[in-house]
């Protein structure tokens, strides 16, 4: 008999599961929101940026696989891997902030629709190196830890490497930002481009280190997508719009707003399975019901392939109610 | 007075890049024609490829309509496309698992019943949002809409499609029986490698017929609205909003006519891609679509119908183009290759023309009024007068 055995419930593993999923969104929406708010535009290159982090970390885990010794189920060769990924999607954003957002004098609607073309020729190149199948990091994949399953909970120690890293890059961009003079730079240019630059701030460096940043945890997220799911070249552009719908649910710009919507869109893409069963899950509500528009369990008829038209419809509503997002400014 | 000469019709009128673009089409034209005379591509594919092109100058004309015009960034098109596809393809199929067996026509005007009642569902929330975010928001809406098709299989038969799909002039007095009862022909112009009419080429003529009654209709009909109160009001809203309002135009409201408008005409498109391809699959509503689309419209140029019609045949050329890759000694896939094109094209227009290559000039749109208006002039307002009543 497990402890606490009175928790155990599906909704604590959607909880767990959400947690895992939240960190890959949070990881993928702070990035654009950066980019958002000191770039200027909403780069839809953002999602295949994650696809080059997840591709790059496969070829490297193909070379340096072999390290023995490793953390959590995951050999030395897959963080060597991870940082390969990251420095790959910083350069490959850098480069294309270099040669083609900065020359491009358009407005950030011009500059939204060049990144669909960017984004077109980043999955276009994976493609052709890799071709369009499912690939996977050459790690056994592993039971989910045998102490949690009482509890409802089915994780593995891969996914506790996801959130763990996640909290470390996400916590490390929090110092950053608040505690550091470059942080507060970025603050500033965030805030009002024109009053930072006569205030003496060098902001085509803020700029250029936004992308690095923003790259940089999107190659991260991409890589932990990867050993999440699988690895496919549409796999970015396909968590892209579910991105979107965190950042702007939690107000696009703001990069802790950011976490936030990772974290509420996360849970929801993970809680569709207790959607059709609210009665049996909570018991608040009757365990059985006879309405029309509602299951025999008191939920919404709603399955999981719906998941992420449930964020889409909740980022449309949140753009209704609030079109500044939760923690976005009121201007 | 003299008519301006940028408004007098035939090649004196033409503008250096009209003419330029007007020879390489006669080019490709008569390159094409020879590829036929050759036997290299058969009278009925050149027919069929000529109305495909024609589908997606349809669709750029809708999107036209919509960003061009009225400057919404809608990324929706594919679902609107699907919308209308859908629409008619569950009205007549056989196997549809809705209504089947109306004709072509009740699908048509069904299609675009629905299309005109969902775009006004998708245009209440999203019409008032800031431009980036209407651009994300409809994109995701498309996706609901996409799902939708993909799951619901007791509405649309899910991943399986609907099949059986009849020809649009089903059960029409003369035309529905015309190609088979044509006589067939086979002209042997290059000895060796024989042209044949017969049904496929009639069928396929039939198809260009239906496409460029739709296109006929939709041009002069948006010239038309255009050049009325209500399209000067819709250039006004694409180029200040806010002055619009400052005029007392209630802009929401002609921002929804002009967004239904244009959903229209991409839903005439799916209808008629339905009854042309006679099978309709989720995989219609792929958002890449939606960017042959956007590359079509700004590469013709947006806010300018011809560049639209323009661009439609761009694209059809890139898709045909990169698909005999596939059969070519390249060891390439035609799908990402394709990408690739469709990416760089992006990239190259919006750095080096953004305009496109035939931006707007009898449609009363002025560059300056197009694109965003420059922070300072870069000319007196005295010369731009000028040049404008040279």
């Amino acid at each position: 008999m497990p402890p606490f055995e009175f928790l155990a419930s599906p909704l604590l593993g959607y909880l767990a599961n959400g947690l895992v999923y939240s960190s890959i969104i949070v990881l993928g929406g702070i990035g654009l929101s950066l980019v958002y708010s000191i770039g200027g535009f909403a780069n839809f290159a953002h999602g295949d940026t994650m696809t080059v982090g997840a591709y790059a970390a496969f070829v490297t885990y193909g070379v340096v696989g072999a390290i023995s010794g490793g953390v959590l189920g995951l050999p030395v060769g897959f963080f060597v891997a991870l940082l390969a990924g990251i420095a790959v999607a910083v350069v490959v954003a850098v480069l294309t902030e270099l040669v083609i957002y900065k020359p491009i004098d358009l407005d950030s609607i011009g500059l939204l629709i060049t990144s669909i073309g960017v984004a077109f020729v980043y999955r276009a190149i994976i493609r052709m190196g890799f071709g369009a199948d499912f690939r996977q990091y050459d790690i056994p994949t592993l039971r989910p830890i045998e102490w949690l399953i009482p509890y409802g909970v089915r994780i593995t120690r891969h996914d506790v490497v996801i959130v763990l890293s996640a909290l470390l890059l996400v916590g490390g961009l929090h110092v950053l930002l608040q505690y550091t003079d470059f942080g507060r730079k970025m603050r500033a240019m965030a805030d009002n481009p024109d009053l930072a630059r006569v205030s003496g701030i060098r902001t085509g460096r803020v700029k250029l280190w936004t992308w690095v940043i923003g790259a940089g945890l999107a190659g991260a997220g991409g890589v932990f997508l990867g050993l999440y799911n699988q690895l496919t070249p549409r796999m970015g552009f396909s968590l892209l719009l579910v991105v979107f719908a965190a950042v702007i649910l939690g107000g696009i710009g703001s990069v802790y707003g950011a976490m936030l919507g990772g974290i509420v869109i996360g849970m929801v893409n993970q809680f569709m399975p207790a959607l059709p069963q609210l009665g049996r899950l909570f018991p608040i509500i009757p365990r059985e019901c006879d309405l029309p528009l509602v299951t025999s369990q008191c939920g919404i008829p709603i399955g999981i392939e719906y998941a992420n038209a449930v964020a889409f419809l909740i980022m449309v509503a949140v753009l209704i109610i609030r079109p500044n997002g939760i923690m976005g400014e009121e201007n | 007075m003299e008519v301006p000469k940028r408004f007098q019709a035939g090649w004196e009128g033409m503008s250096q890049v009209e003419r330029s673009v007007a020879a390489t089409l006669l080019g490709l034209v008569f390159v094409l024609f020879l590829a036929v005379i050759g036997g290299v591509l058969t009278p009925a594919y050149f027919v069929f490829l000529l109305g495909l092109g024609g589908m997606y100058a349809l669709l750029s004309l809708g999107l036209n309509a919509q960003w061009g015009f009225t400057g919404l960034i809608n990324f929706s098109v594919a679902a609107f496309f699907g919308i209308g596809a859908y629409g008619t393809a569950l009205m007549t199929a056989d196997n549809s698992p809705i209504a089947g067996g109306f004709s072509p026509i009740t699908g048509l005007i069904v299609a675009l019943i629905v299309t005109a009642v969902i775009a006004v569902l998708i245009g209440i929330p999203t019409l008032s949002l800031r431009d980036d975010y209407l651009a994300i928001a409809t994109l995701g809406l498309a996706e609901v809409v996409r799902l939708i098709a993909l799951n619901q299989d007791s509405w649309t038969n899910g991943s399986a499609g609907v099949r059986g799909i009849p020809p649009f002039f089903d059960g029409w007095p003369i035309l529905d029986g015309l190609p088979r009862a044509l006589p067939g022909f086979r002209i042997e112009l290059v000895p060796g490698s024989p042209l044949f009419l017969e049904t496929p080429f009639y069928t396929a003529m039939l198809n260009l017929l239906i496409v460029g009654t739709f296109i006929g209709i939709t041009y002069f009909a948006l010239r038309r609205a255009h050049r009325a109160p209500w399209g000067r009001l819709l250039r006004t809203i694409r180029a200040d909003e806010d002055l619009a309002k400052a005029l007392g135009k209630n802009t929401y409201w002609y921002k929804m006519q002009a967004f239904v408008l244009g959903c229209l005409v991409m839903a005439l498109a799916g209808v008629f891609y339905a009854h042309l391809n006679r099978y309709v699959a989720p995989g219609t509503l792929d958002p890449i679509t939606t960017f042959y689309v956007w590359v079509a419209v700004m590469l013709g140029g947006s806010g300018s119908n011809r560049g639209a019609l323009l661009g439609g045949f761009v694209i059809v050329a890139i898709r045909e183009g990169t698909r005999a890759i596939d059969f070519g000694a390249l060891p390439l896939e035609a799908a990402p290759l394709r990408l690739l094109v469709i990416g760089l094209l992006i990239i190259l227009v919006m750095r080096f023309r953004p305009q496109g290559i035939l931006p707007p000039q009898r449609e009363l749109i002025w560059p300056g009024v197009v694109d965003d208006a420059p922070s300072q002039p870069d000319k007196a307002v005295r010369d731009t007068r000028g040049a404008n009543n040279e």
